[in-house]
């Protein structure tokens, strides 16, 4: 779970108004970070997993320029290429990337969107999605 | 590369062709707090929580369909059942609070809103006699609204005074609607053992034992299913039934991480995945044409039943494998006007009505979204719940009636709704009577199975 400040500060107010004349820095401290921890009721393990990285899944007619256009879109954005698998299955091409947005300072959604634009020129279809769905269908 | 090819192809290919959707992410909302023996009170708090909790749900539930690609068909919102909020109310008050619902539903641009209901199966209080009979009018008064009554349950029987009350509310509500195909039927369900967790509508409320809010999504994709069992071949049942199992398995997962990440985005609590395969009207996405690739020549075939059951009960054991908190009806739908291939086999007269009936008994939810002609008498109608809430209630499970007595429709004729109610045939209705019969009010004592203790 993405904790926001927002939620930190709620925390901190609730924190506070518990403790009331006990409360001491460490005190406080003690009292948020157990309440995040509570409020969390996504299984550790798998929230531990969560992360920045998508799947970046093209498909098309084969046409020149295709890996290098996306890999330079990516690059803009800078998105971290982490895996890449590319096949040519009769005419079709195929490509499937892991790449990490977190330092991107772009989110998924413009990233969905500036593929959208360089698809449409390459008529090639390139879905964007986060990890956590192929990890969820395929791994136990 | 942590994933292998083929998997990350099979997932495109279940979300790109094999219209794997998340049928709906509904948002359960305690009203309870916001009964006042004044109605504006009453209506201003119903409306303001509402707006509270799911001012954001359906932008929070796109943000969630783009970033993991799967989309959303429904997001909706279901509420404590009305009755109990306002039992001290008229049929007026009841009114004003159905318009109230409507008006918070379209503010936040839901699909619907359900949790206009009553628990009677073991009989009436004043303010639920109130609101049961003033259905027909907030359903024609108002659009997203859905309305529900349980009348009967395993553990109390049967409440044929209800069930005679309902099927005369039901002719009136078709009777309101009738310039629009009665479409106020496909909006009121009656039920035996309702569920409290319930994400589908037009069912779905906010049962008494559930938290102050939560989040529940019902899941879908027939289409995947049927690809998957089209492929395979003539295989034998065992291995039929791990197909099945293996493909409702990732839908599930997919399902319980959307409904968890919705919540997450919400900052409500997730409550639970509800299994069921529910089919829509596109081409593909039909429970019928999974019937059919298992090897019935058409959906009434005899066979039917028994390739439902063991369909119906393979997504179950899928569906416990893959989430931790599953819940609500949990089987596989049939609603006749929402599945392409219902539809075909009642128009050739190879599905009829007892067939039907026959199948609702291996699997939820019961005779859903049934148009039959608008001469149907109200002691037919409540001789067709009769039996289908007796089905629920000798096996301990949900059964429910989501009948449509199409005003001035006969057979051959369609009702037609688009989006996803979808159109439906008019089937025929058997002339023999049950009047003497059902109208011997009082209550069908509750089975011998209600004594488990």
């Amino acid at each position: 779970m993405k904790l926001t400040e927002d939620k930190i500060r709620e925390f901190s107010i609730q924190a506070i108004s518990e403790l009331g004349a006990n409360a001491s820095p460490d005190a406080v401290k003690k009292l948020v970070e157990e309440k995040i921890r509570s409020s969390n009721d996504f299984p550790e393990g798998e929230m531990n997993l969560s992360s920045g990285r998508v799947i970046l899944t093209s498909f098309g007619l084969n046409t020149t320029g295709i890996v290098s256009s996306i890999s330079a879109a990516l690059s803009e954005a800078q998105c971290d290429i982490l895996d890449i698998s590319q096949k040519i299955m009769q005419e079709f091409f195929t490509m499937i990337m892991m790449i990490d947005i977190t330092n991107s300072p772009k989110d998924i959604k413009d990233m969905q969107e500036i593929m959208k634009s360089i698809g449409e020129k390459l008529k090639v279809k390139i879905y964007l999605q986060h990890e956590d769905v192929f990890r969820f269908m395929h791994r136990i | 590369m942590p994933y292998e090819f083929d998997e990350i192809l099979e997932t495109i290919k279940m979300t790109e062709i094999e219209h794997f959707d998340i049928r709906t992410v509904t948002m359960g909302i305690s009203l309870r707090d916001c009964a006042d023996r004044n109605i504006d009170i009453t209506t201003q708090k119903i409306y303001e929580k509402i707006l509270r909790y799911a001012g954001n749900h359906v932008k929070n539930a796109q943000e969630i369909e783009r970033r993991y690609g799967i989309s959303i068909a429904n997001k909706r919102v279901s509420v404590t059942p009305i009755s109990i909020i306002g039992d001290a109310f008229g049929q007026d008050e009841f009114i004003k609070i159905a318009e109230t619902l409507d008006k918070a539903a379209t503010e936040i641009g839901i699909d619907y809103i359900a949790g206009y209901s009553a628990l009677v199966q073991k009989g009436f209080t004043k303010g639920e006699l109130e609101l049961i009979k003033s259905i027909p009018n907030a359903l024609s008064q108002t659009q997203k609204v859905c309305a529900s009554v349980n009348v009967a349950s395993t553990k109390a029987g049967i409440n044929m005074d209800a069930v005679n009350l309902m099927s005369n509310i039901i002719k009136e509500v078709a009777e309101k609607t009738k310039d629009r195909d009665s479409v106020g039927c496909a909006k009121l369900v009656i039920f035996c053992n309702a569920v409290e967790d319930n994400p589908f509508v037009a069912g779905a409320f906010h049962g008494i034992s559930e938290p102050e809010v939560t989040l529940n999504v019902g899941i879908s994709g027939p289409g995947v299913v049927l690809e998957a069992i089209k492929s395979a071949g003539g295989i034998n049942f065992q291995a039929l039934s791990e197909l099945i199992k293996k493909t409702m398995f990732k839908i599930t997962r997919a399902g319980e991480l959307i409904g968890r990440k919705v919540a997450e985005k919400n900052n409500i609590p997730f409550g639970i995945v509800d299994i069921s395969l529910a089919p829509t009207p596109a081409e593909g996405d039909s429970i019928a044409d999974i019937l059919i690739a298992m090897g019935i020549e058409d959906v009434g075939a005899p066979g039917t039943t028994a390739a439902l059951a063991m369909l119906n009960d393979a997504v179950k054991k899928a569906g416990l494998m893959a989430s931790s908190s599953v819940g609500g009806m949990s089987g596989a739908f049939i609603p006749v006007s929402e599945d392409a291939g219902m539809i075909r086999a009642v128009e050739k007269g190879h599905l009829s009505l007892e067939k039907l009936e026959a199948m609702t008994a291996v699997c939820s939810v019961g005779l859903d979204m049934v148009a039959v002609p608008g001469s149907t008498s109200a002691e037919t109608l409540a001789g067709i719940m009769a039996d289908e809430f007796a089905i629920g209630m000798i096996n301990d499970k949900t059964t429910a009636v989501r009948i449509i007595p199409a005003v001035g429709k006969s057979v051959g004729d369609y009702v037609d709704y688009g989006g996803l109610l979808g159109r439906a045939p008019i089937m025929p209705v058997r002339e023999l009577s049950s009047k003497a019969f059902v109208l011997r009010g009082g209550k069908i004592p509750a089975p011998i199975r209600s004594l488990t203790n």
